[in-house]
């Protein structure tokens, strides 16, 4: 087994004429929170996808957690959540979890339904349909249908947006305690404050890794304040040879 | 300021439309197909029935009178004229039959050697007639017509008309069915099969354009959940909805309007479970081709209203124009109408409703290959 939990190398993918992944390559390391941050159609959605099995490499290779996606296997130890809240609004939260338990072959455990909806503290609306919740609560019914199983690679696509703040401190909390059990995290965000709070970092930017590392490398190396300067400052230097 | 108003959000939905082409398309194209494939069969011929004629009947000396009178004869060439649509023909009694069984000739009349004797003797005339009786309609008019051929038979023979015209009786039997039976026994196993057919199909569509839309589909697919398996789990969650329409529609229809059925209800459940796996397919199938349930509902005026009038559930498909008839052909709903009615109606079994079914069949392995290519291909995109 080696240690890295995801593994891209010069992943390429189009859709009609846009290239959406340009040779991208990037190595992700067990039991970490990794960030992708770059602008909306930098190639983030389109990565994520690759790297959870939806999107067949059209060139390049997707290794996660040792094997070559898509691999259905592999794809029932990954927790994926997308963008959009992605629920069976007729059903309750709790059918909804028991759904996805199911799907990735666990079977399902009464005790860890609770456990993980305790977690993100749905505890008291279990019954409730998931079309009678507010946004944020389904975004808790979302994260626990991710986690219920016990995957070792959690991805998610934009987890924090449309969060408010007090929900957003949760997620990032239960994000470290997974990163404890030796999870690893994959976090697409549009948005650098939320950055920092990522073990390590990788700029995207059309549909190639700008630069990578923690943020205090990213910082120092680019000279900048903040992470934003940095982002610009990368892109800058990408754009004057290209 | 108003009028402004009302204005632009016309030109608003103007512009949504036509930016929507295959709306456009459906909306002008299917009425015309519909409307025009309905209007061939609306103006087919009325159903031209076929009348055997086994004609042993020497004739009799008329009484009183002299010469001889063949009232066998007399019966043929007045109905002959009784209808246009009428066709009489006279051949031998085993080919008569043979064609009565292959449903090209709608009813068998046998006269007897001694049937002019009888009728002179004993007053009565009495015509054994044999329909075909799968179509009840047709038995029903032929009743009239033959009635009125017999009087028209004894019109003017005055000599055997002396103190009242004989009595005149049609002794019917039937091949299929009975005198009982009528159009809702023919059109009752079209519907039953219709029913399970559209719901499934548009249940699917709508969940299957759901899931798409609201991405559980592709999560579903970001699982360890495997493309057959999806629709494996599709198909057997709608088979259950499917069978238990069916089961409520058969016994309503059977118990609660009294329509006769000849042959076993599991052969007719056999041929719903069939059909209702289709529709699941071919819900999948093109559900991928909508982008909402505004245009899922586009889909059903071609998908079930252009097969209604194709698959002879109304019009039997011998009587269409030639060219229309392989198009009836390539509708999966022929098969399943077929099917039920020789069930229903002829009380055949599952052997002899074989080829249907396998049709059926190789229709559901069509429309699964076709889902799970277009469930493939939703992946990559």
């Amino acid at each position: 087994m080696n240690s890295y939990a995801v593994e891209v190398s010069n992943l390429h993918k189009h859709f009609g004429k846009v290239q959406a992944l340009r040779g991208l390559s990037v190595q992700i390391e067990r039991g970490i929170t990794y960030g992708l941050l770059g602008p909306n159609g930098a190639g983030k959605t389109t990565l994520i996808r690759s790297i959870v099995g939806l999107l067949p490499p059209e060139a390049g290779a997707v290794r996660v957690l040792g094997s070559l996606m898509p691999d259905k296997r592999v794809m029932g130890r990954i927790g994926y959540m997308t963008q959009d809240v992605a629920l069976y609004e007729d059903l309750t939260v709790r059918q909804n979890v028991a759904f996805f338990a199911a799907m990735a072959g666990v079977r399902i455990d009464v005790q860890r339904i609770n456990e993980v909806l305790a977690l993100v503290e749905l505890s008291d609306r279990l019954n409730s349909r998931v079309r009678e919740l507010s946004g944020g609560l389904q975004r808790r019914c979302s994260l626990a249908c991710a986690l219920v199983h016990r995957p070792d690679l959690v991805v998610l696509d934009e987890p924090t947006v449309g969060v408010d703040p007090q929900l957003r401190v949760q997620f990032w909390d239960h994000f470290r305690r997974l990163n404890a059990e030796g999870v690893t995290l994959v976090v697409s965000s549009h948005v650098m404050d939320e950055a920092a709070r990522c073990d390590r970092l990788g700029f995207i930017r059309d549909g190639r890794l700008l630069a990578e590392g923690t943020d205090r490398e990213l910082l120092a190396r680019s000279g900048c304040a903040t992470l934003e300067d940095a982002f610009l400052h990368f892109a800058e230097q990408v754009a004057i040879p290209g | 300021m108003a009028a402004i108003r009302i204005l632009t959000l016309a030109r608003r939905v103007i512009e949504q439309l036509r930016a929507d082409r295959r709306t456009i398309a459906l909306i002008l194209g299917v009425p015309l197909i519909v409307l025009s494939v309905a209007g061939v069969l609306v103006r087919l011929e009325a159903s031209g029935a076929t009348v055997a004629f086994v004609l042993e009947d020497t004739g009799a000396p008329l009484p009183i009178a002299s010469g001889t009178v063949n009232l066998g004869e007399r019966l043929i060439s007045s109905l002959q004229g009784v209808a246009e649509h009428l066709t009489v023909e006279q051949m031998m009694h085993d080919e008569a039959h043979a064609r009565l069984e292959d449903g090209e000739v709608d009813a068998i009349i046998t006269l007897p050697v001694d049937f002019s004797a009888q009728a002179i003797r004993t007053r009565k005339v009495t015509i054994p007639v044999v329909y075909e009786g799968s179509n009840p309609m047709i038995a029903r008019t032929l009743d009239t017509m033959l009635t009125r051929g017999a009087v028209q038979m004894l019109a003017g023979l005055s000599v055997v008309n002396t103190g009242g015209a004989p009595e005149i009786t049609l002794d019917a039997t039937y091949r299929y069915g009975s005198a009982e039976f009528d159009q809702l026994d023919y059109l009752a196993p079209v519907f039953i099969g219709l029913f399970v057919f559209m719901f499934v199909f548009i249940l699917t569509s709508v969940a299957f354009l759901r899931e798409r839309v609201a991405g559980t589909l592709e999560r579903l697919q970001a699982t360890a959940i495997r493309q057959h398996e999806i629709i494996l789990g599709y198909m057997l969650g709608f088979a259950l909805f499917a069978l238990i329409q069916s089961l409520v529609v058969l016994l309503f229809t059977i118990y609660g309007l009294k329509v006769h059925t000849m042959g076993s209800l599991l052969s007719v459940f056999a041929v719903e479970v069939l059909l209702a796996l289709l529709a699941v397919n071919l819900g999948i199938f093109l559900s991928t081709f909508a982008r909402n349930e505004f245009q899922v509902v586009q889909f059903i005026p071609l998908v079930v209203a252009l097969p209604v009038f194709l698959s002879g559930a109304l019009w039997p498909i011998e009587e269409m124009p030639g060219w229309l008839q392989p198009f009836a052909w390539m509708v999966p709903l022929t098969y399943a109408n077929h099917a039920l009615r020789d069930v229903m109606i002829k009380g055949l079994n599952l052997i002899e409703i074989g080829p249907y079914l396998l049709a059926l069949a190789g229709f559901a392995t069509v429309f699964v290959l076709l889902s799970a290519l277009v469930l493939r291909r939703q992946v990559g995109t």
